[in-house]
Formats: C-alpha cells, sequence, structure tokens
C-alpha cells in the first residue's frame, strides 16, 4: 500500500470500516511511514475535539417529561378513535343502542343520494386514526400549512417535484370555502398532499392521493373525538377529509369536492 | 397490536432515544427552541409510523424521521445562512492555510469548535454529526440521510477536512460568526 491508497483508506480504517485484511494494510503502512502516522494523528485529535461529552446537546427534564406525555396523549387518542370506531358503533349491545339508533337516523335523513358506508377494513381503520392525527398535529402552531396562500395557481405548482402525482386543487371560494395553502403529509406510507380549507374559524383538511384501487364515489363517515371524517374514493384520487366543522356543511364540501 | 402494547414497545424501544433525537435536531437546527418543536413532531410521527419499524435498529429508524422532519423545518422556515449545505455554496478555507494533512490540529478549544460544527455546510455537518456524536455507521448513516454509501464517505471525508482546515488556522480571516447560529451550548 503506498501513501495515497493509505490516505484514502484511513478514515474508514478509523470509523471501523474496513475488513481484517483492509485493515492489516493501513496497519502495516502506518507503521512504516511517518506522514501518515501524522495524518492519523490529525485525523485522532479532531475526532476527540468533536466527541467532546461538552458539545452533546442534551434535552432538559422538562423537556423529555413533555415528550412523554404527548406519546401518552397520541395513545390515547389513538386508542379512543379505535373505540369510538363506526365499526364498534354498530355492534349493537346495550351501551351502543343509543348513537346506533341515532346513526340510523342520520343515515334515513341523508338519504339515498349518501350512503353512509362503515369503514369495514381495518385498513380504512388505520388510515383514518392516521389522518386523525394529522389533522390534530396540523392544528398545533406552526403546522397547518407549508405553502400560505388563496390561489390555486400557486397551491398547485407547488406540490410539483414534492409528489409523484399532481393533485387537483379546486377553487370553491364561490361556495364559501376559502383555500388557505396546502402542505405534505405522510399517509399510509406514502406523501399525500392536504389542501387546507377554511369556513368560518374551522380549518379543513383534504387528504388526498391516487386511487390504485376501485372507485365507487361513496362518502362514508365516521365521527371520532368530535371531529368528523369523510371519505370516497374517486375515479383517480382517494379523499380523506376532517374537520370539527359540522357533518352538514361537510358533506356540501365533500360533494363539491367530488364534483371537481 | 392495542394501543397500550403499542405504548408500552413504543417507550421501551423509541423513548430511550430521545436525547440522540434532540441533540441531531439540535445541531441541525443550531436552535433550542427549534429542535425542540422538530423532536416533539418527530416523536409524534414516530408513533403514527411505528408499526413500520420491523427489526432494524430503532435508533437510525427514529433519527431518520428526526433528520427529515428537521430538514422540512429548515425549508419552511429558510432564514439566509440556513440553507447553506448544498456542496457548490461551499467557500473553500484560504489557499495559503496549511495542508491539514501536514499539521496537527492546532485547537482544542470547545466554542472553537462548536462554532466550527455550526457553520459547516449542512450536508456535510449531518454526516459528521452522526459519525461522531451519534457513533452511526456508514451504513446506517447512508439509509438515515438517503444517499449512497459513497457518498457518506466523500461527505464525512471532505467535511473532516473543512473541520480541520477551519480548526488548524486560527489566524485566517474566517465566516462570519452569526450569533444565533451558533450551535448548541
Amino acid at each position: 500500500m503506498n501513501c495515497a491508497d493509505s490516505r484514502t483508506y484511513l478514515p474508514a480504517y478509523l470509523d471501523d470500516e474496513l475488513d481484517v485484511a483492509e485493515s492489516l494494510y493501513v496497519q502495516r503502512h502506518l507503521a512504516a511511514c511517518e506522514d501518515c502516522r501524522q495524518a492519523q494523528d490529525a485525523q485522532l485529535a479532531l475526532r476527540s475535539a468533536l466527541r467532546d461529552p461538552g458539545l452533546y446537546a442534551y434535552p432538559s427534564a422538562d423537556f423529555s417529561k413533555r415528550i412523554e406525555a404527548t406519546v401518552r396523549r397520541a395513545a390515547k387518542e389513538e386508542a379512543r378513535s379505535q373505540r369510538s370506531s363506526w365499526f364498534a358503533l354498530l355492534r349493537l349491545d346495550s351501551f351502543r343502542w343509543v348513537p346506533a339508533a341515532a346513526a340510523l337516523v342520520i343515515v334515513t335523513t341523508v338519504g339515498a343520494f349518501l350512503i353512509t358506508n362503515s369503514m369495514r377494513s381495518s385498513h380504512d381503520q388505520l388510515i383514518a386514526s392516521a389522518v386523525l392525527t394529522g389533522h390534530i398535529r396540523s392544528l398545533q402552531p406552526g403546522h397547518l400549512i407549508d405553502v400560505p396562500s388563496s390561489d390555486r395557481h400557486t397551491v398547485k405548482p407547488w406540490f410539483q417535484g414534492k409528489l409523484d402525482f399532481s393533485p387537483p386543487v379546486p377553487d370553491l371560494s364561490e361556495l364559501g370555502w376559502t383555500l388557505v395553502g396546502g402542505r405534505l403529509d405522510y399517509v399510509d406510507g406514502r406523501p399525500v398532499a392536504v389542501l387546507v380549507y377554511q369556513r368560518r374559524m374551522h380549518n379543513i383538511n383534504v387528504f388526498l392521493w391516487p386511487n390504485h384501487g376501485s372507485a365507487d364515489d361513496i362518502i362514508r363517515q365516521e365521527d371520532a373525538q368530535g371531529y368528523q371524517i369523510l371519505h370516497w374514493n374517486g375515479a383517480e384520487t382517494t379523499y380523506w377529509v376532517v374537520s370539527d366543522l359540522n357533518k352538514a356543511e361537510l358533506l356540501e364540501l365533500a360533494r363539491a369536492l367530488r364534483g371537481h | 397490536m392495542t394501543s397500550q402494547e403499542k405504548l408500552c414497545r413504543f417507550e421501551e424501544q423509541i423513548s430511550p432515544h430521545l436525547k440522540s433525537a434532540y441533540n441531531l435536531a439540535r445541531w441541525l437546527t443550531r436552535s433550542h427552541e427549534d429542535a425542540e418543536d422538530v423532536v416533539q413532531e418527530s416523536f409524534l410521527r414516530a408513533f403514527s409510523a411505528f408499526e413500520s419499524l420491523r427489526g432494524e435498529n430503532a435508533r437510525p429508524w427514529l433519527l431518520t424521521i428526526v433528520r427529515n422532519t428537521s430538514m422540512t423545518w429548515l425549508k419552511r422556515n429558510r432564514s439566509a445562512g440556513a440553507m447553506i449545505g448544498f456542496e457548490e455554496m461551499l467557500v473553500e478555507p484560504s489557499e495559503d492555510s496549511p495542508d491539514p494533512e501536514e499539521i496537527l490540529l492546532i485547537t482544542c478549544d470547545r466554542e472553537q469548535v462548536r462554532q466550527a460544527l455550526a457553520q459547516m455546510p449542512l450536508d456535510f455537518r449531518e454526516a459528521v454529526i452522526l459519525r461522531e456524536m451519534e457513533g452511526l455507521s456508514y451504513r446506517e448513516i447512508s439509509a438515515t440521510i438517503g444517499v449512497p454509501l459513497g457518498t457518506v464517505m466523500s461527505r464525512l471525508s471532505r467535511g473532516r477536512e473543512w473541520l480541520k482546515r477551519i480548526l488548524s488556522t486560527p489566524s485566517s480571516p474566517r465566516p462570519v460568526q452569526p450569533e444565533e447560529g451558533a450551535g448548541p451550548r
């Protein structure tokens, strides 16, 4: 091994990333070469300067407690949303009678146009809980939007290059839905687009990504912890809409989005 | 897995790495408040994606989330200097500084090292922090940053050379030292 090779291998040698034979070559060269030993000493001096424990940034005890509480709250929310799911609602044990009856009334009222299906698959349950978590997270300060704009011509191009699809961004302002911006989120193992609309003081998160499965355009509805979740599979796009807005108004939005 | 089981396993496998998560976020964002925000968001993401962790080492998995959240955060809050990290934007130390291979490191002053690390281009900084402070292997760093192994090696080696030049030439003109941009204290 010559000096040039030795300098190339030196960092990996010191980082313990060479195999035994390679390490041996470097060692032999170092034993014989004063210059390369100096280079090694410089690397080691830098390493010990960087590994100075005084440079390591430790979280405060308060912060550690806060994170623990945050995670426990997320777990509780998840448990609650699983319990309160539509699926559980339909198990007609005595405790569930009242909400089940209420649900039946709603189904009848809304009529044949809207078939409120139960979200049967556990896969849908997982997504519902993910979009709900995404919605709640988005309500924390600074998390709602990545691209603040009411102009669909600003929001739509923003997604380009960030996603492998181009999400439809309809302008629904005439119907009373103000587009406030968009952001990226991560749901069901893939990056998704989120459009944020507002009505009065309510934020509505519209999660969307390409639909590769079957499309029926049927709006499914679920409530969880005071939030409404609407979901349908359009011909090209899967939609999940989450908000604390009342169900009737949210259905208006869903229909408007579906029409586009 | 029930929510309770998930919480138990999360607290057993992920929570012990809060320290690493914070250290990385702190060195990437260079701010205490931002690091806390990034870590909080990362833990929520980690919790909701926890089922996807299978068999891999939990710490690099968590650090990948922290790293990506930090990058999103930096892009969102793009401020002067925050995005210096592209290799072509790298300002090399002056040519007449001594060849780092030929001299020993001159300073071991912690504050100077801290300044140098905080000013290091982002691409180099993340590789160096993951290697030197978090002790990740090249392969783990490659997965965390999402670049090939060869790129990890080249960034580490260029980052270290960069640091050696900065730290061994205290008399040469140094980059502006940003007050706020300084590393963790």
